[in-house]
This record gives C-alpha cells, structure tokens and sequence, in this order.
C-alpha cells in the first residue's frame, strides 16, 4: 500500500494553473498587443484562401440542415443504451466498467440489490458537459449496453439537459418494433460468431 | 532449524512450519485455494501439491512438514496439469455472473481461472437448485460456493462461533448453519472476509459496488482497545453525494474482525460548518473551567487537550481513563515499569491463561479470538473468572471459576497465593500470602480449593502463561491492590499479564493526559462527553468535530502499539486543533502532535507519516511502533485484605450485548441496537417480573426505563444492562444493585 495519497494534504483537487501569459496592465501595453495582433499576416492568408475557392467555382459545402451527411458506425456521437432482443429489458448489468474507464470522470452510476436478489442499475448518468466523447465505455462494456450512436444535434440552454438515462435508453416502442440498430463499431459481435462458441456438453 | 531445497533453492525451516509456509517466506509460489495462514490447514483443494525426490506421487505442501535434506519441485509438467484439472473442476458449472458478482476483480477463482488457462468445460454435472440464503446481515449463494471450506475453519479455530458446517454429499455438498434452521452467530462476518468467491457476502453491501470502484483507506479500528487494522473501503454515494463507506475489510490471512469493526462504520458526523458554533465553543473553552471528555479520541486530541490544561490552568476529567491511570500507576509501583508486557499475540501463543473479570466476548473481542486461537492450536487450558458464565466461551474456556460478585480483590489474593506458591518472593510478601485468612475469603468468594487445585493441574505443563483482567477489576474500589497483585504474578512467575482498557484509547488518554477527579463544578466543557457547552463527533453537539473515521491520529491498543489510522471520509467542519490554534498553541496540523507525544511515557518521537499501516505478505504486523518500556520506583506495598463486599437481591451487571461498544455502534445502520435488559429466570423471579415487562430500572441516583428480556442462559440472581445506548459514567463499578419496578400500562 503507498502512502503518499494519505500524506498529501493538498486539498486541492489536483487542478492547477495554465502557464499563459499576463495581460496587459496599462493602456500603452494593450495599444502594443492591437497593433501585434491587427499586423499578423496570418490574417491574408485565410483571406487568399477563400479567395481562391471562390474563383474556382467548384464548391463541397452540403446545405446543413436540409442536407446532412452519412454518419459511419464507428461515429461517436451521444451514447445510447440498448435494449436486450430477447426480453427488451436493459442490458446494463451495472459492472461499473464504464464509470471506472472513464477519464473524463463524467458517467456515474448507483447499483442496489432488487427484491428479486437481482443486481439492479437504479441511477445513471453520463453527463455530455465533461465528455470527451473517447468511446472507452463502449469499447469496455462486456454487454454491449452502452454505445456511441450517430446524434450529434444537441442544443439546449443547460448542459444538465443532457444527462437523462431515460434519453439514451433505447424507446420501448422502437424496441417493440424491432427497430433497435445495432452496434457495429468495435467490440460488436462479428459476423458467424455462433459457429465459434464452445458449447458445454450435456450428457450426464 | 531444518535444511532441504524448494526448486533447487537451499531453505530452512523451523519446527511446526510447513513445505507451503517456508516456500511463501522464499518467494517460491505454491498455487493454493484453501489455504489460509491464520488457521490449521484444511488440506481440501489439493492445488498445493509439489514433488518430493523420493516420494511416490505429490505431496500436500500445505501440512506436510519438511525433513532435513528433502528436495522438493513445485513446477514440473506433471503438477501443472494436476493443478489445472483442479481448477477444471472447480470451474464446472459456476455462474458465469462475474460482471455483477461482487467478489469480480477480487476473486481467488476469478485469478486462477485466467493463471491456469481453463477457457472451456469439457464434462459437466446436472446442476441442481440451490437457493439463496438469507441469514440476516450474511447471504450465502450455494451455487457460487466452492466448498474450500475456509468459512468454516475460521468461525471454529478462529473466532470461536462453531456456527457452521459443511453438509457433505459430494456434488451437491453446501454450507449450512449449525444445529439451527438460520445462522445463529455473533455476525463477526469473518466467513464473508474469507470467501474466495462471492458465495458468502455482506447483504448490505451486495450488489451496491464493485471491487474496482472502491477506494481504500487503511485504518485502525475504533470501537474497542483491541487496536485491529482494517481498511474502509470508500466511493461517492448516489450519483450526485459525498462520499461514503460502503464496507470494511480486513488482511483475514494474518488478522480477525469483529462484526462491529466489519459492519459498524458509518459512523461519521455530517454536520455542515458553522462559524458561530466556532466562536461559542472558543468563548466557552477559554471561559471554562474543566473539560470532560471520553477516551474515544486519537493520542493527538489527547495532547491537545493536555496542553489546553497547561496553557488555560482548566481541569480535565475523564473518569474511564482515570481509573485506568490509577490502576497502572499502582501496577507499577509494584512492577517497576510502565507497560504490562502481554499482547494479543502473547495470548495466541499461550497454553495456560486465567481471565479475571471480564466479559471478553462483548468487552473486547479481539481477545475472545486470540484466545479461541489459543485453545484451537495450542490446546491452550484457560481459566474463565467471572460471577456470570457466559456461553459464548462455552467451547473455548477449560474451566469457569464462578465467584461472588464484589469479591475480585479476594479472587485475587487466592490466585496469586496459589501461583506464587513456590515463587522466590521476598519475606515481607511471602508474610502476606501467609496470613491471609483462607477460610474467610474461599467462603465470601465461593471459590473452592479444589477448584484451585484444578487449576494448578491443568496448568501444569504451560509454558506460556497469560494473566487477563478486565473492567471489573479496573474499576473495582480495592483496584490499587489488585493491580499490586497482578504485578506480582507478571514479576515473579512466567505469566505475562494483558489488562483490557475500557474504550478504543483509554490506554492512550491514560499515558498522555494528567486528569482530575471528576466532579460537579460549574461551566464543564463536554469534549465527546456530557457538559454545559458540548464538543462533540456524535452530532446534536454545539460544536461539531470530525468522528474517529473522519480524522488522522494514532490509537494506543490493548498491545501497547501506537497505531496511526487515516481520514476515509472529508469532514468540512472544525477541529480541536482549530480551538487551540485560537487559543495561542499553534500546530499547523493535528498529527503535528504525534511527533511531540515523543517526551512521554514511552512514546517515541516519530512522525505520523513515517508510520506504517501493513501486514508483510509472510504476516509480519508492521503496523505503528511498540511504546518504549519506561522503568518505575518501586514502593507499593501489598494492602491487608478486609472485608470483602456483599451484593444481594437483583444485581445488574453494566454489559453490552455483542459488537456493542458505545454510543458510535448505536449510531450504526446495520448493527443490531438491544437495549433490552437481559435477565435470568431467578433475576425475574426475585424482581417479580416477566418476558416482556416493560420496567424502571434504579441503581445509584441513577432512574432509566427498559423492557425486560428473559435470558435462559444465564445463571444467577443477575442481569445485564447495556451501556451502549445511555453511556453511563465509565468509573462506576460494572456491579450494581438495583431497584427495579415494574410499569403497569392502564
């Protein structure tokens, strides 16, 4: 066992100060960092490239939003939970992997025993504010639970807005129609993975 | 010493170790499943098989011992394939429910399964209905089980419940509760500790949390002296809550745990800050005229409280503490040192040990299993004295020497004359023991020659002897002579001597602080204790501080070890350290203390940070430092022994239920909180009262209400009433009589 998380008493989180440099505290230090910032030829060559582009005629740009382009599986956009084929039941068995994988510390989850004697996921959370959308939790997931879906439009005026499980949870209808999509990124089940599985012989 | 080689590699072995035990102190890994230090070996999983040159077929490593010249192999083809076909086997048919069991990440299959490669089941076996057992803060899942039988062997050898079997039937083979439909035990949940797989697990903790989420924090036990390590085990609570303990562990290959340190941790105070209760208690300390408090403290608190003492010119009382220091101060007047020199780890070694007055089964637990250790491995003959039998050492004590309420100090005189009998002791003591008037104290104790004389056979061939005394003698009004007597069996004879303090550092307090009798002065400052302005951990106080799970310090356990323990969880409020940095003494840090507790009493001058908390993997306690022994004047002189007291009609006996202590385990979820008073039938006869009755209970000035419970174990006009829930004051003898009344409902 180390000792050294017991004998910092630095209370503070770990978090610390970005080295960048200090602001200018006088008029005639502000005047010089217009003047530096205003004469940078950077400016004309994003200038020569539209320009350019422009006389080519010859333009890639899709008319979001009427317009939108194909989004691969391996996309990782907001995550979604799935449903299991068979009882359309959630299929987060709460292990905790993904909680624990995860480096921006933003999915958390509380598991209790049911009446059933049953590991039950009472809360979870991802909230999409702290994520770096890194898809860890998809990839460690031994259930194939939690995956990164296609749905990149998000807008609302609190990023708290974006947590509910409810929201990620695969629809009950859509499940009931059958219309669940499957995960196809890494870590998906691969295509004839029945014929590799071991079976346990039964004669006794 | 024997020599032989393990792998080529020359070893020794002392007298009684195994192969398997000299191999781990080498390094050289032997694969077990069953195997477990702390107790004898079960020899049930066979994965421990090595070669022998010479020998036909595989020898058990783990209770085979060596023999001079004997090379032994611990890695050929042939034992690889034994071992992985024991592991094939126990891999049949057991739940592949990893991702929610709560052993995955630490589970003994789990690690062998993957060492040894076992990716498939190539047989199988019709697997049958196994239920789930519910046994109250337990529950058993027979189909995890993997039968190594640890549970079992621990709860016999170790702890001393004897509350489980194995029911054999080859395949279908589980664990049951013994002679009983449930599990009927004190809940020291040291099966659970044990389990390899997650078959036995603690029913508030399952399926809460994963082995890879918890944080784990390496502590001391605070709720008695007996000073066990363990470790909290914290994580957030909920998805948006503080952190919060979600269970205790503990090293169950070298240490035990009673269910109180196991399942009552949650006993932290919340309370938010508040800088107007800081400046009252300020005001309130600095205009105050003493200040009460209770030994659950660290040796820091303590010292702040001494310095507090000096700075301030108040008092301190702390009563508990106090009869401790007097009771030790005798001791050493008579001994010529400081510290007694027994340990828990004196008491497991020992083969002959006597027990006087004290209730070690709810007192102190951690000495009910050094001594079941003592009786299951040594054969160990131990002596029980005490005026209530109690049923709980029904298996391990030899002999129960049953005495007379109040008559300790006669107790005492009649053992130490009979130990000292051939002792080379100085005329003026040897006068001493041959005046006492034996008649008169065999009659007032009700101790018998022969049952002395049983005694002194049945230790006849000890070599390791342990004199234990408890609260009752501690607080007994003659404990000065006691203590002087005691002294006397340590210096003169080959017993050790162990005294169980009170409270989790009444030891500690006792050696720190220099305290006053305590009295009913105005303006007390109650500091975990009763006062007109109260500083308390317990909550409901006008100052909050941290509680003992909350904070850093060192404890001074029952085997005289400074042990440090850390913060598991965050307190935001204020500390003593906080009231006396305003009062002009400045340390930085509370653990700043530690380092300065070096001028005193055998302390060492040592920081808090360079003290370890661990066991070695070969279970060597590198835990904290042993107190320097501090050499003493000697000058007592034995007391003539008078009259002895007499304690008629309904007498109660101040006594906790088991992993009761204090008011922190009454403050715990999941202990069982009974404060009933529990009597025997003749108790319940001379009172008038029955099963059930809800009764008013007096004794000194003292007036509480409880219902009464029949207990049929109990043997005597007595009963016991718990302190756990209404701490009474700690100096009072455990003995009472009583008046008691029954209340009639209309």
């Amino acid at each position: 066992m180390h000792k050294e998380q017991f004998n910092s008493r630095n209370v503070n989180n770990g978090y610390y100060l970005v080295d960048i440099e200090d602001y200018p505290q006088d008029g005639w230090g502000k005047f010089k960092r217009v003047v530096r910032r205003t004469l940078r030829g950077e400016l004309f060559v994003g200038l020569w490239v539209v320009l350019r582009e422009m006389i080519k005629f010859d333009i890639h740009t899709i008319e979001y939003p009427l317009e939108k382009m194909p989004i691969g599986p391996r996309y990782r956009a907001v995550h979604e939970m799935k449903r299991l084929w068979e009882s359309d039941t959630e299929r987060c068995i709460g292990c905790g992997l993904c909680e624990k994988i995860c480096i921006s510390d933003c999915i958390r989850m509380d598991t209790r025993i049911d009446e059933n004697s049953r590991k039950e996921v009472s809360q979870y959370t991802i909230n999409l504010g702290r994520c770096i959308f890194c898809g860890y939790c998809a990839e460690v997931c031994p259930e194939l639970a939690i995956t990164h879906g296609g749905e990149y439009e998000n807008a609302s005026e609190q990023r708290e807005h974006f947590i509910m499980y409810e929201d990620m949870l695969t629809p009950i209808d859509t499940m009931k129609a059958g219309k669940q999509l499957e995960f196809e990124g890494f870590g998906a089940i691969t295509p004839h993975e029945d014929e590799r599985v071991k079976k346990t012989p039964l004669a006794y | 010493m024997i020599h032989f080689t393990i792998d080529g590699i020359s070893v020794e072995a002392k007298k009684g170790e195994t192969i398997l035990t000299v191999a781990r102190k080498n390094d050289i890994y032997i694969p077990t499943m069953c195997y477990i230090a702390k107790t004898t070996p079960c020899a049930s999983c066979r994965m421990c098989v090595v070669e022998a040159k010479g020998v036909e077929g595989f020898v058990l490593s783990c209770n085979t011992p060596p023999t001079e010249g004997l090379e032994i192999t611990t890695n050929t083809n042939a034992l690889e394939l034994e071992r992985t076909n024991i592991m094939k086997l126990y891999d049949v048919n057991h739940p592949l429910e990893c991702g929610v069991c709560d052993k995955s990440g630490e589970c003994d299959l789990q690690n062998k399964t993957l060492e040894f490669g076992v990716s498939q089941q190539n047989f199988s076996t019709r697997e049958q209905n196994r239920p789930v057992e519910h046994w109250g803060l337990i529950n058993y899942d027979a189909a995890l089980c993997i039968m190594c039988e640890k549970c079992v062997h621990v709860c016999n050898e170790v702890i001393g419940d004897d509350a489980i079997e194995v029911k054999f039937g080859g395949y279908s083979s589980v664990i049951i509760p013994k002679n009983s439909q449930t599990l009927d035990c004190t809940f020291c949940g040291e099966c659970i500790a044990v389990c390899p797989v997650g078959a036995l697990v603690s029913s508030d903790f399952q399926y809460s949390a994963n082995a890879w989420e918890l944080k784990r924090i390496p502590a001391t036990c605070a709720h008695c002296s007996g000073g066990c390590s363990l470790e909290y085990e914290t994580r957030h609570s909920g998805i948006n809550a503080e952190d919060s303990i979600y269970r205790v562990k503990n090293n169950f290959e070298f240490t035990s745990l009673c269910g109180a340190g196991r399942f009552g941790f949650d006993f932290e105070n919340r309370a938010p800050k508040s800088e107007a209760a800081f400046s009252a208690a300020l005001l309130a300390v600095q205009n105050c005229n003493a200040i009460r408090f209770s030994s659950m403290i660290t040796n820091e608190e303590a010292y702040i409280l001494q310095e507090l003492k000096n700075k301030l010119g108040i008092k301190l009382f702390n009563e508990d503490a106090r009869k401790l220091q007097e009771f030790m101060a005798s001791y050493s007047s008579m001994s010529g040192k400081k510290h007694y020199s027994g340990s828990l780890d004196a008491i497991k070694q020992a083969d002959g040990i006597i027990i006087i007055g004290s209730r070690v089964s709810s007192d102190n637990p951690a000495v009910r299993y050094a001594l079941t250790t003592a009786r299951k491995h040594n054969g160990a003959k131990i002596v029980y004295a005490h005026p209530i039998e109690d049923v709980l050492l029904g298996n391990t004590m030899t002999q129960f020497m049953k005495y007379e309420v109040g008559t300790e100090e006669g107790v005492m005189a009649l053992l130490a004359r009979e130990i000292l009998r051939d002792a080379d002791l100085p005329d003026e003591e040897r006068a001493f023991f041959d005046e006492l008037d034996l008649g008169y104290l065999s009659a007032e104790c009700n101790i018998g020659d022969e049952e002395i004389d049983f005694m002194t056979k049945s230790f006849q061939r000890a070599k390791n002897c342990v004199l234990i005394l408890g609260d009752d003698v501690i607080r007994h009004e003659r404990s000065a002579n006691i203590a002087k007597l005691a002294a006397m069996i340590e210096k003169y004879t080959i017993f050790s001597l162990v005294v169980i303090p009170n409270e989790v550092n009444s030891l500690g307090v006792s050696l720190i602080n220099a305290l006053d009798k305590d009295e009913a002065i105005a303006n007390v400052v109650g500091y975990n204790a009763p006062g007109k302005f109260t500083i308390s951990s317990l909550g409901g106080a006008d100052l909050d501080i941290p509680a003992l799970n909350q904070q850093e310090g060192t404890f001074v356990s029952i085997d005289n070890k400074v042990l440090p323990t850390n913060v598991a969880l965050a307190f935001d409020g204020y500390t003593l350290n906080d009231i006396a940095f305003a009062c002009g003494i400045k340390h930085e840090t509370t653990i700043e203390c530690t380092k300065k507790l070096g001028k005193i009493s055998g302390f060492k001058e040592m920081d808090f940070d360079a003290l370890e908390n661990f066991f070695s993997p070969y279970g060597e306690d590198v835990r904290g430092y042993l107190l320097d022994e501090v050499a003493c004047e000697i000058s007592a002189k034995l007391d003539p022994i008078g009259a002895l007291p007499e304690f008629n009609g309904t007498v109660i006996y101040h006594s906790n239920p088991v992993l009761q202590f204090n008011s922190y385990t009454n403050k715990t979820k999941q202990l069982q909180k009974d404060s009933t008073l529990q009597g025997s039938a003749q108790f319940a006869t001379v009172a008038k009262i029955s099963d059930g009755d809800m009764i008013e209970l007096s004794f000194g000035s003292r007036v509480m209400k409880r219902v009464f419970k029949l207990d049929e174990t109990l043997k005597g006009t007595i009963a016991l009433n718990p302190t756990f829930d209404d701490v009474i004051d700690a100096s009072r003898y455990k003995y009472e009589k009583s008046k008691i009344v029954r209340v009639v409902h209309e």
